[in-house]
This record gives structure tokens, C-alpha cells and sequence, in this order.
């Protein structure tokens, strides 16, 4: 990864006040604000989610967009000492959550697109998937993690969003030590 | 009622992803390969470990596979995201008397010593190195002393076996323009396929002294994960009592052009595909003609999409499975639903009705792919939900039955690898 050559040397910046938050985060205390910590690997490798499965009845309800956009949004950029929700790389409306298809399925789908900082962004593969790493690590098994760019915001969407998508090529990269990496440092920001 | 019901879960199970289960082709054994680096080799009879294989890659192993018509020896082929490939091998106790094995299945616990003292058995044989990146898949031809290999590097190598562990490259096909996802071989003829991250598939053979593609099937909208042969003699499953001329006639093609093959992808559809039998004045002239100018059109093979089954996942279809003894398919996925599919003939009724639209054309018995679909088709006999709780299926596959409570003589089983690192026995009645 060339991170020397920054594709946007002058990215726009949002006011931290104008990021999208919970307004009650502090005062529910019942909402476990550590909920994912404990979830979160040391390592990126495949992660047993066996041991979750029990929470995973009870939390059912819990995960909302903005639940997803707070796992996310604190991710760093990898060319700016910068998060992805600050650089408008990731945004609340751009995160959807769909609910199991059919009565029979337990599987919902966690869908998210990002606007790339520039249309040719070389590094928009390894952002998204930062964003998939962190969601599958974060998130219970049920959910599926689909992670796109935004229509009409790349040159290169369709190529990415089929990289994204594969999870054997997903697997593989967490498996490529100098990949592992960069996500590595991307995903220390977050809580 | 036609069910999948649960038989057991393989133990113990693995703490990783598992990527796909292979049935030996003659013993009651299954290795599973694993992302831990490890394949894990259960028994079908006990549904407990027997040994593992480790040590040898340093990534995931993504697939594995057994050398058919191995004598003595069993061959295990492993391919890993580390970009090789392993050979291994180990004497088979009951050497060419597998039958002798499934009698001492009865004695409960009488095998744990044995099982222990086999553990260590399995010997490295032989490393194959030459792919630039991640290997995805490999497969042994059943005719040929053949091993396909297929990566993210875009490529497929074909390797022969020579004497004493000596594998020669014979082949590097670059014809694909993404990941190659899986390969398979033609179960009587040396004809390779291979699906691809381009949403592809290739058909290769030899051709003269050079190994190139014979064939590209195209119509899947996304990666095609998995390809596979019909076994040989599936025309005759079907049964001939009380069908149409029609019905006949496409019997009798079925026949001249041999197995079919079955394809499933990202897309969410799984495929059949037939070959287009060549036409025989074109082989007599070739016969006759300068071979120079009709080498190619002998070579180049040309099949077409004959129908897809009823669709029923919701997301990419990562594995089918095309059962050798009952022409049967079983399919599975990222929506963790196992589903079986039989193939009917349609009643002859049924059969003219559905043909109206060739009918209307005014010509009567005229030949299209449309008129050949309505002659038979795939019905879903039956499916479970949540087979690997919430997790995804990489692979499901038929495999013998060789527990105590096998029903009758050539009873088969379903065999599903997930995401949860295990992998699962179920039962199927038809």
C-alpha cells in the first residue's frame, strides 16, 4: 500500500458536533457501552462466535444503524489521522439493517455504503474492508455483512464492491500480514 | 414426506471456519479441510477424529482431495491460501479389502486403539509450489494420473503423476480473467471445468500435445463457487416406462453426449449444462479433410445451459453436490438452508403443454433447448433451515453411510462444512 501518495490531500472534514450520536448513550446504563469490547479478537484470524450465540437471543434487539454506525464511524482512515464518520467516508443514512427474509431465517443483513473521499480513491478496497473486518468481528454471527460504495461515488465501485463481497477473498487478505496490518491500525481507534 | 434429518455432528468440531469435507473414495472416512492450517480426517462410522494432518501450510488449507482408485494407499491432496499444495499419503490397514473395515465398525470401542495408533500415519509426500497466490481448489482426474489445481492467481495447472512422488507440470491454463474458484473432472473422459471469479466457466482438454480450453460457458451473473460432473449412467435413473417419443429421443441424445455438469454461484442460481453432440457430417468430413483446418472445430466442444434448478436460497450458493448413485443434487450457502433437488420426467400430458410456444411455430418435433426443458424437470424434495445455526455453509456434499444405523446397502448421507468449524452428518429420505 502506497500510503506516501495520498489520493486526497485535502479531504473535508465534519464537525465532531455534527456526527450523528445517541443522545441517551450516557444515561443508559443498561445498554452495555462495552458491549463489543469483550467481542473484539487481538487477532484479526476467523473468530469462534460459538461462545456468542447465547447473547445473541437476548441482543436481538438492540443493534440498531446507529449502534452499527458507532462501531464503524470511529474506524481511521488509512491515509488521514482521521475517522471514516469524520471524513463523511461513512454516514447514518448510508447504513441499513434488514430483518430476516423469510419466518424460517434468522439472518438479517447488515448493509452499509461508503463515499469514498475522491472518485479514484486506490485505497477504497482496503477502507471497506476494514469496515466488513470490523462489522464480522463486532457483530453476532447472524448477521450477514454486506459492504458497498456508494453508487456513483467511484470509478471503481463494481470491483470492489465484488472483492467485498467474497468472502473467501476476505478470508485470504486477513490471512496477508502486511493487509493485517493496515486494518490493524485503522481499527486501534476504536472503542 | 421426503426429509433431511440431523445424524450427528463430526467431533470434535474444529475452532475455526471449515472449508470443505471430501469422502474417501473407497474407505468410510471424510477430510474436512480447515482455516486452523489443518485437514482433520473423521470417521463415518463413529462421526469421531481419526487423525490430522498439520504441519504443512502455513495458511488455511481451502480445499482438499482424495486420488481415486489409490491401491493400498490412501492419497490425500491438500491446496491452501498459503499458495501450494501438499500430498499425503498413508497405508491402508485393510489394503484393497476396504469391505473388511465396515465389519469391525460393530465393535464399539474396539477401535479407539487402532485409531490411536494410526494417528501419525499420515506422510508428507510431496509439496507442489508454482501458483502465485492462493490455491482454491484441486481435484484428481478418475481417468487419468491427472491433478487440476486452481487459484486466485487466475490460473489452473494441471499436474501429472509420475513414479516415486514426482508431479510434472503439464499444463498452466490463463484463460480466466478472475479467481479460479473450483475445479472438476469429467468422470470418464479427460475434460477438465472450472468455475471463476469472472462469473464464468471453461471446459479444458488436450488438444493434440497442448492443454487449452475447448469450451466457455457463460450466464451466471456472479463468482461461480462450484462445478460438477453428473456420474456416468444417469440417463438410465429416469426410468423409460410410458414416455413420449420426445422423452425418448432426448434419453437417447443424454446418452450420445455423456454426463452433464452442474455449476452454482454468487448469483444465487445453480445450472445444468449439456453438450451439444457434434454433428456427424462434420466428423466425416473431418475425417476426410485436411485435420489442419478441422482440428479446431473437432476440438472446441460446445454446451449450453439446458436449465436451472427451482430457486430457493437467498444468497450465494457456495456448494452442490451431485450424487453418483441416485442423480440426486443437494445444494447449500451463505443462507445456511440445505436443499435436495430430484430430477422427474414430466407426464407426457404436461410434457405437450409446456411445449405450446415450440408447438405454435408450426413445426412439429423440431429440437430446441426450450422443447428438451419441458421434457424433464427438478423439483425440491426437501430442505432444513439454520443447518449450521446462523453460520454459512461452504460446502455439502453425498457421502456413503457406514454408521451402525445404516438402513440398506448403499444408503448415502448428506455432509455440510460451515463457518462454525463444524461439520455435520444428515440423513435423507427420499
Amino acid at each position: 500500500m502506497e500510503v506516501d501518495n495520498k489520493d486526497n490531500a485535502n479531504p473535508t472534514i465534519l464537525n465532531p458536533s455534527d456526527l450523528p450520536s445517541r443522545r441517551q448513550t450516557k444515561l443508559a446504563t443498561d445498554k452495555p457501552a462495552g458491549l463489543f469490547d469483550s467481542l473484539l479478537p487481538v487477532h484479526p484470524l476467523p473468530v469462534d462466535h460459538s461462545s456468542l450465540s447465547s447473547d445473541d437471543e437476548e441482543d436481538r434487539e438492540e443493534i440498531d444503524e446507529q449502534e452499527v454506525y458507532d462501531l464503524i464511524s470511529s474506524i481511521s482512515d488509512p491515509e488521514h489521522p482521521l475517522s471514516l464518520g469524520s471524513l463523511g467516508v461513512i454516514t447514518l443514512g448510508d447504513i441499513a439493517i434488514a430483518a430476516p427474509s423469510s419466518p424460517r431465517s434468522r439472518i438479517s443483513t447488515v448493509t452499509v455504503l461508503l463515499t469514498p473521499t475522491t472518485s479514484a480513491c486506490s485505497l477504497t478496497t482496503v477502507i471497506g474492508l476494514g469496515v466488513k473486518v470490523r462489522l464480522l468481528q463486532a457483530l453476532p454471527p447472524r448477521f450477514r455483512v454486506d459492504v458497498r460504495i456508494k453508487e456513483g461515488t467511484s470509478q471503481t465501485a463494481d470491483e470492489v464492491n465484488k472483492q467485498l463481497a467474497d468472502k473467501e477473498r476476505v478470508a485470504a487478505a486477513m490471512e496477508n500480514r502486511s493487509l493485517v496490518q493496515v486494518v490493524n491500525t485503522m481499527l486501534a481507534t476504536c472503542e | 414426506m421426503p426429509a433431511i434429518t440431523p445424524l450427528a455432528t463430526f467431533q470434535p468440531p474444529c475452532t475455526a471456519r471449515t472449508w470443505l469435507s471430501a469422502p474417501h473414495p473407497h474407505l468410510p472416512i471424510i477430510a474436512t479441510a480447515c482455516s486452523d492450517r489443518s485437514a482433520r480426517v473423521y470417521s463415518l462410522q463413529t462421526f469421531q477424529q481419526q487423525s490430522v494432518i498439520s504441519g504443512g501450510h502455513k495458511r488455511s488449507i481451502r480445499s482438499c482431495a482424495w486420488k481415486p482408485n489409490s491401491v493400498g494407499e490412501s492419497v490425500l491432496a491438500t491446496g491452501s491460501f498459503d499458495a501450494s499444495a501438499g500430498i499425503w499419503k498413508r497405508w491402508e490397514e485393510n489394503a484393497g479389502r476396504p469391505k473388511e473395515v465396515d465389519f469391525t465398525s460393530g465393535l464399539a470401542g474396539g477401535g479407539a486403539a487402532d485409531e490411536e495408533e494410526e494417528d501419525d500415519e499420515w506422510r508428507f509426500a510431496v509439496i507442489l509450489d508454482g501458483h502465485e497466490s492462493e490455491i482454491k481448489s484441486l481435484a484428481f482426474s478418475p481417468v487419468a494420473p491427472l491433478l487440476a489445481t486452481s487459484s486466485r492467481d487466475k490460473s489452473v495447472w494441471i499436474w501429472e503423476e509420475l513414479d516415486d512422488d514426482n508431479f510434472e507440470t503439464v499444463a498452466v491454463l490463463q484463460d480466466h480473467e478472475g479467481d479460479v474458484k473450483c475445479v472438476a473432472w469429467h468422470p470418464s473422459e479427460a475434460l477438465l471445468a472450472s468455475g471463476s471469479y469472472d462469473d464464468t466457466i471453461r471446459l479444458w482438454r488436450e488438444d493434440l500435445d497442448d492443454w487449452a480450453c475447448c469450451s466457455l460457458l457463460k450466464g451466471h451473473k456472479g463468482t461461480v463457487w462450484w462445478v460438477e460432473f453428473e456420474g456416468v449412467g444417469g440417463v438410465q435413473r429416469l426410468g423409460t416406462e410410458g414416455i413420449s417419443e420426445e422423452q425418448k429421443k432426448l434419453l437417447a441424445e443424454r446418452e450420445e453426449t455423456g454426463p452433464r455438469l452442474l455449476s452454482c454461484s454468487e448469483d444465487r442460481s445453480i445450472r445444468i449444462w449439456r453438450r451439444i453432440p457434434k454433428e456427424k457430417s462434420t466428423s466425416a468430413s473431418a475425417q476426410a479433410g485436411t485435420p489442419s483446418i478441422w482440428k479446431n472445430r473437432d476440438f472446441e466442444e460446445e454446451w449450453v445451459e439446458e436449465t436451472r434448478l427451482p430457486a430457493v436460497h437467498d444468497s450465494a450458493v457456495y456448494a452442490v453436490s451431485w450424487s453418483k448413485k441416485t442423480g440426486r443434487i443437494v445444494s447449500a450457502g451463505s443462507d445456511g438452508r440445505i436443499v435436495v433437488y430430484e430430477e422427474r420426467l414430466r407426464s407426457t400430458a404436461k410434457a405437450e403443454s409446456n411445449g405450446d410456444t415450440v408447438m405454435s411455430d408450426g413445426e412439429n418435433g423440431v429440437s430446441t433447448g426450450v422443447e428438451d426443458r419441458s421434457l424433464t424437470e427438478w423439483v425440491v424434495v426437501a430442505d432444513i433451515d439454520n443447518s449450521h445455526d446462523v453460520f454459512e455453509i461452504n460446502h455439502v456434499c453425498w457421502a456413503p453411510r457406514a454408521d451402525k444405523g445404516r438402513r440398506y446397502e448403499g444408503e448415502e448421507i448428506l455432509v455440510s462444512t460451515g463457518d462454525d468449524g463444524e461439520v455435520r452428518a444428515w440423513t435423507f429420505d427420499p
